[in-house]
């Protein structure tokens, strides 16, 4: 009987059971967006993060090697879980946008099973928008050679400026 | 040294055989193949792999998408820089779009962009101008942009910005068209393998089933040898019950047959022992003659069994000959005639005119089972008569068939009796069977030679009435009469001439005074070589009859009968009778098939002898007794010189003479005991010393082949080696006993 009250209480950020509950605003420029079935907002209908806000939340980082960038690179950043259990996403799959109306989807799944990160430092130095910056996402490539196919390369959404759970 | 030899065993080796050590070659190369064909399937599968994992692929795939996406960006950094040309200063939006597209174009400064494309004078275009578009546009629209972006720059930018259009969608057009080449050129290499990977799973499949073949026809190889197998375990599990059922029928044979030669070996032994105690007796001479008696049955009886295992083992052929009809008729009634009249019985032959005078049987097989038939018949009748009736019949199928009928007047048989009739050892239950001295044999002898012939007996009887036998066989008319192969039969008794070919001495000797005792003209020779010598070049005076000894050397008998047979004119059709001391039915058998006329079983008695001379020649062997002998062809010494023993019966009188001979012998017997035993002890005088002793003696009582035995012995004694000399010795103890068993029949002996 104790562990039936317990379980919800503690899934409650993931789940994002109950109302959707505010959160602090961003104070500078806002880098990436939050929307879709999510259980916390900082303004109607999505929560908006500045690159101080991804600053404070615990920080990944691994070497991956990708097409893009030819040898293998550091990338670090917020893992993507982490900002999904922030939002209280609700939904298992979602949708990634890029500045340049780039989009995919990738299931929640892979950011439980992976560290995903939403990679905001490539070798320890913010990313420019013509270095396909500030955000992207990125898989551990290097770790798990099973991700090394088109499908997972094109999960990785670069410029990266939204995300919407479905 | 023998080629042909040395490579005949792996000829004859049969591939059955050769099964089970060695699988076919086919199945090694087959296997071998099979695995071959499965690596080279496994390197192309793994090349495919390999051809399927390239990153080259993707990344090509996705430079072509950065291609798309860099022209995307140009047109929408274009659009925006034109709708901004007219008012001074650069939105965030069009620095985003400038920023956006950078990053685009950087994503073209790479090798594969070069691969993609067929002009590299494109790429370095295209690149050139971009790179030279971001230095004139980086002051205004960059980070930390030091200028703000006039009209006038604007559309400096602007024209800059639309000069590139055409190249970049050139690029893009270029690698699409290169990106559809590559495709091609993979599809191709695909197919190619896909082509490789077919060819090699048909092959596969062929060696699988070529492999499959081969294991079904071992498979089959294997059936077919233990089908084999087990036929040859029914086959001999049947000969194994054949034999076993033989075995059976042969013990009882045995059995029966044992019982059968006890009975007059009891008789010969208990008159014997009787004559041995009473010698004396007046009723001595009676015990003797049924001693003789039980003897004469005995040897019959042997003889017998000797027909029948020849019968039963299907070892008899018959020799089928041209045959006057009445003539063989006539010869079997003068052979019956004397037992006829001496029971005061009639013996009548009656012939069916309707028979041809020449048919093509087997004379004396025909003349065995009637001289049988009548034998009986006169056996069991004691008045009346016994008739032979010959005439034509037909069979079933309307063949032409001989048919005999022997009817008698005698006791008759009832049905038990009448069932039991053609067994071994049966005999009618009459007393009066023993006491004829049948050997229950002559009627199963009888049937199985009438079968041999094609044909049958048949008997029917009424209790006390009498019985007919009926033999019947096919009958084979003969047209023209053919040159009978023997002469006919002389009327008047005559002197025969015979030839004796036989190695032994002794035994020539012994033939000799048997024939000559008997009246008729020898010739003696001592292989078989001077037999056919003696037979081929007789022409004029050729002999009536050759009795041939089977082993002798130079040529036996057998082959000396063949080369006869092989003689022109009537030399080839000389009568000739095979003598030998075997009693197998293979060595009769083979005398028979050279062409005897009958074979003899050794020893020969004087009655045997007359007999077999009755059997061919009828009347004409009839001599009375010669009185003194006929001079001899031979140049042998006599067995008897009859003048010295006349001399000596002077001497010596008469009733003193039996006594003398007897003596004699026992001495002689006592001295070639000695000299045995002389051999063993290499005493060569002792030897000398008594063969002197009896040569001498052997000479006073005119006893010449006797002393010319021991002579021999003691002349050569010194010299011989010791296998001769015992070969010697065997000769000089032979030619006692021949020698005693004639002057037994002299009436010299006690």
């Amino acid at each position: 009987m104790r562990r039936r009250r317990i379980l919800p209480l503690t899934l409650l950020p993931l789940l994002g059971a109950g109302p959707a509950r505010a959160l602090d605003s961003p104070a500078a420029p806002v880098v990436l967006t939050l929307s879709g079935r999510i259980g916390a907002v900082n303004r109607p209908g999505g929560l908006d993060f500045d690159m101080a806000m991804l600053e404070r939340l615990p920080q990944a980082g691994y070497l991956a090697r990708t097409p893009w960038f030819g040898a293998s690179r550091k990338f670090s950043g917020p893992l993507l879980r982490d900002l999904l259990a922030l939002a209280g996403c609700q939904g298992r799959e979602l949708r990634a946008f890029a500045l340049n109306d780039y989009r995919v989807d990738l299931p929640v799944d892979d950011a439980r099973r992976y560290d995903v990160i939403v990679a905001r430092l490539l070798d320890d130095r913010p990313m420019a928008v013509r270095d396909k910056g500030p955000l992207m996402i990125m898989y551990p490539f290097d770790g798990h050679p099973e991700l090394r196919d088109a499908v997972h390369y094109g999960r990785c959404a670069w410029q990266l400026r939204g995300i919407e759970v479905l | 040294m023998n080629p042909s030899g040395a490579d005949q065993p792996a000829r004859a080796e049969p591939a059955v055989e050769a099964g089970p050590q060695r699988l076919s070659p086919w199945f090694s190369v087959t296997g071998l193949l099979l695995v071959a064909t499965l690596l080279a399937a496994a390197f192309v599968q793994a090349r495919q792999y390999a051809l399927l994992s390239m990153t080259a692929q993707y990344q090509d795939d996705y430079q072509m998408l950065s291609l798309y996406q860099a022209e995307i960006e140009y047109l929408r950094l274009r659009e925006q820089l034109s709708a901004e040309a007219g008012q001074p200063g650069s939105s965030r939006q069009l620095r985003l779009r400038y920023e956006v597209f950078l990053s685009r174009t950087a994503m073209l400064q790479n090798s594969r962009t070069r691969r993609l494309s067929s002009e590299s004078g494109l790429v370095d275009e295209v690149l050139g101008g971009i790179a030279r578009f971001g230095r004139h546009a980086d002051p205004f629209l960059g980070e930390g942009a030091r200028g703000t972006l006039g009209p006038a720059d604007a559309q400096a930018l602007l024209a800059e910005l639309q000069a590139l259009g055409e190249p970049i969608h050139g690029l893009l057009i270029n690698a699409t068209h290169q990106m559809a080449a590559q495709v091609t050129e993979r599809q191709a290499q695909v197919r190619a393998h896909n082509r490789i990977g077919l060819a090699l799973t048909a092959f596969l499949l062929a060696m699988l089933l070529l492999f499959a073949l081969i294991a079904l026809q071992q498979m089959r190889k294997l059936e077919q040898r233990r089908r084999r197998l087990e036929t040859l375990a029914h086959q001999l599990r049947d000969a194994r019950a054949d034999a076993e059922a033989a075995s059976d029928a042969k013990s009882e044979f045995l059995a029966d047959m044992s019982h059968e030669l006890r009975t007059p070996l009891n008789g010969l032994m208990g008159m014997l022992s009787l004559a041995r105690d009473a010698p004396r007796d007046p009723r001595a001479a009676n015990w003797l003659a049924v001693a003789d008696e039980s003897a004469a049955h005995l040897l019959r009886l042997l003889d017998d069994i000797l027909d029948l295992s020849k019968l039963e083992s299907d070892a008899l052929v018959l020799s089928p000959q041209p045959v006057h009809l009445a003539r063989l008729l006539r010869e079997v009634q003068a052979l019956l005639q004397p037992a006829a009249v001496a029971k005061g019985l009639g013996l009548a032959v009656e012939l069916d005119p309707a028979l041809p005078t020449y048919l093509r049987l087997d004379p004396t097989r025909v003349r065995q089972v009637l001289f049988n038939l009548l034998t009986n018949a006169t056996k069991f009748s004691d008045a009346g008569a016994v008739v032979l009736q010959c005439r034509r019949a037909a069979a079933g199928d309307d063949s032409p068939v001989i048919e005999f009928d022997v009817a008698d007047t005698g006791i008759g048989m009832n049905p038990q009796t009448l069932s039991r009739l053609f067994r071994r050892f049966s005999r009618a239950d009459d007393p009066r069977a023993l006491r004829q001295g049948g050997t229950g044999l002559g009627l199963a002898i009888c049937r199985n030679l009438a079968r041999l012939m094609g044909g049958e007996i048949v008997v029917r009887s009424t209790p006390g009435e009498g019985s007919v036998f009926s033999f019947r066989c096919p009958l084979h008319a003969l047209d023209d009469q053919p040159e009978p192969t023997q002469p006919p039969p002389d009327l008047q008794p005559r002197a025969l001439r015979v030839l004796v070919a036989e190695d032994h001495p002794v035994n020539r000797q012994y033939m000799l005074a048997l024939l000559e005792r008997l009246g008729h003209r020898v010739r003696a020779v001592d292989n078989g070589l001077l037999a056919l010598q003696a037979v081929r070049d007789g022409t004029a005076q050729p002999f009536d009859l050759v009795l041939m000894d089977v082993h002798m050397p130079v040529m036996d008998g057998v082959a000396a009968t063949i080369e006869i047979r092989r003689l022109a004119g009537p030399a080839g059709l000389t009568c000739v009778v095979a003598l030998t001391a075997d009693v197998f039915a293979d060595t009769r058998e083979r005398c028979l098939q050279a062409g005897v006329q009958e074979v003899m079983t050794k020893p020969v008695s004087l009655a045997a002898l007359r007999s077999l001379l009755a059997r061919h020649f009828g009347v004409a062997a009839e001599l009375p007794p010669a009185d003194g002998l006929p001079p001899s062809a031979t140049t042998l010494p006599a067995m008897l010189d009859h003048a010295a023993i006349h001399a000596v019966r002077g001497v010596m009188g008469g009733d003193r003479v039996p006594a003398l001979y007897s003596g004699f012998f026992e001495q002689a017997a006592s001295a070639a005991r000695s000299m045995r035993e002389a051999m063993r002890n290499a005493d060569t005088e002792a030897l000398r010393s008594h063969a002197h002793t009896v040569k001498g003696a052997a000479l006073n009582l005119g006893l010449p082949a006797l002393a010319d035995a021991a002579a021999t012995l003691n002349c050569e004694a010194g010299t011989l080696a010791a296998a001769h000399l015992a070969l010697a010795l065997q000769r000089f103890e032979d030619v006692i006993a021949a020698t005693r068993s004639l002057c037994d029949g002299e009436g010299l002996l006690s």
